[in-house]
């Protein structure tokens, strides 16, 4: 019986037989930190970039993760669930747009509901924003498939 | 089979005509299309068709091709999954598309404008004078400007699908530039034909634009690609706001006005 919010119902997906590539997977990360609360839109690696907002739980559920969308973009993650003071968010999105001038913005987002929160706060930015700047919104499933892709307007 | 892949397909149709009614029933509009040159392997690619009708397609033209016998079909392209496949313009390409809806209200408005005209009457002329400056302002020096200049720029130059579509907005220009003259001599005949030549090139133009075009440009996208077409077609955007305002404006008067009776368009 279905029952509870999404976002926090226990499931799990037995994965016995699923082949690991064999070898060092190289990290795409570019810089540090990466946490929403703790990047600064005046950081260099934001400056005309194409950046990536993922919710946290995106780049653990996602297997190619850093080749499918981090790699050659700069990165913010937050919970748009369980984090704080998130009108700080919109402000520092905003400040993607319109200080550090990003080229993009892709925000990847988990399929449960509390997720869209995320798109949400990317959304109002680009309304409060002077300049705008295309965004795209990517939905993933609990098993780290791309459900959708969208584009975002504000 | 593999030989017709790589044979441009107003070729193939003019061989084998059952071959362009097959493609009409997939959407494909090779048919009409001036040029032709696009390879039939290119034209599977560029109207994303599931593996399924892509199977059925190259099933059909092989029958058409070598009827009566059993022939290799190439290996459909690898599945695609149902993500890749719904689409949406990204907004660059929407912005372009957004401004063919314009171009599209005066098309749609231009066969009553040619049916009522009269060449003696001062007021008249000077209405086919303001549409042809919104064909050559707005249609072609704003939009087909951004298409030629920025957009077609990302792309290999030599690709068939491109070399049609410019060969299309030339023949655009030459029927504006007909009926400019055939303005200047008073020649009702002359205008009538030109703005109905140049209604029936646009209206395919942007019918293979909107839905085969941009739709394949947007799937070969990268996101930096999007960024950087969206910040120049914005720029493009404030250069010209004061003129597009005025266009799109002088749209809005010509439908009102050919919406009544008789009315005037000033």
């Amino acid at each position: 019986m279905m029952s509870g919010c999404p976002g926090s119902r226990t499931m799990e997906f037995p994965k016995d037989d699923v082949e690991v590539p064999a070898g060092k997977v190289p990290s795409q990360l570019r810089q540090w930190p990466i946490q929403l609360h703790l990047v600064s839109p005046a950081a260099p690696y934001f400056q005309g970039a194409d950046v990536v907002l993922a919710a946290d739980c995106v780049p653990f559920a996602m297997g190619d993760f850093h080749s499918r969308f981090l790699k050659g973009k700069a990165l913010a993650i937050a919970c748009p669930k369980l984090d704080g003071d998130q009108e700080i968010y919109v402000e520092k999105v905003r400040g993607l747009f319109e200080e550090s001038k990003i080229n993009t913005l892709t925000v990847a987002i988990m399929q449960v509901p509390c997720c869209r929160g995320l798109l949400g706060l990317a959304v109002e930015a680009l309304k409060l924003s002077s300049r705008k700047v295309p965004v795209k919104a990517v939905i993933v499933s609990l098993q780290g498939e791309v459900l959708q892709e969208e584009w975002a307007s504000a | 089979m593999e030989n017709y892949l790589r044979t441009p397909i107003k070729e193939i149709i003019g061989k084998y005509p059952p071959v362009g009614a097959l493609l009409e029933e997939f959407r494909i509009g090779c048919v009409p299309c001036s040029v032709g040159t696009c390879l039939l392997a290119d034209i599977v690619e560029i109207h994303n068709l599931s593996p399924e009708d892509e199977g059925t397609l190259m099933t059909g033209i092989a029958g058409i091709v070598f009827p009566g016998m059993v022939v290799a079909l190439p290996e459909p392209r690898s599945r695609r999954s149902e993500t890749t496949r719904k689409f949406s313009y990204s907004p660059p390409m929407k912005a372009l598309v957004e401004e063919h809806r314009h171009i599209k209200r005066f098309l749609a408005v231009l066969p009553a404008v040619i049916d009522r005209f009269d060449a003696r009457s001062e007021a008249d002329r000077a209405l086919v004078h303001d549409g042809l400056d919104f064909v050559r302002s707005y249609a072609d020096r704003f939009h087909h400007a951004k298409e030629e200049d920025i957009l077609f720029a990302c792309f290999d130059p030599g690709l068939d699908i491109l070399k049609a579509m410019r060969e299309d907005h030339e023949r655009g220009r030459a029927h504006v530039r007909a009926a400019g003259e055939a303005l200047v001599r008073c020649d009702g005949e002359g205008i009538a034909a030109n703005l109905h030549g140049y209604a029936g090139v646009l209206a395919e133009h942007i019918k293979k634009e909107d839905e085969i075009l941009y739709p394949w440009m947007d799937r070969n996208f990268s996101m930096r690609q999007v960024g950087e077409l969206f910040a120049r077609f914005r720029a493009v955007d404030e250069r010209f706001a004061e003129d597009r305002k005025k266009y799109e404006s002088f749209v809005g008067r010509l439908e009102d006005a050919y919406a009544e009776p008789i009315s005037e368009v000033r």
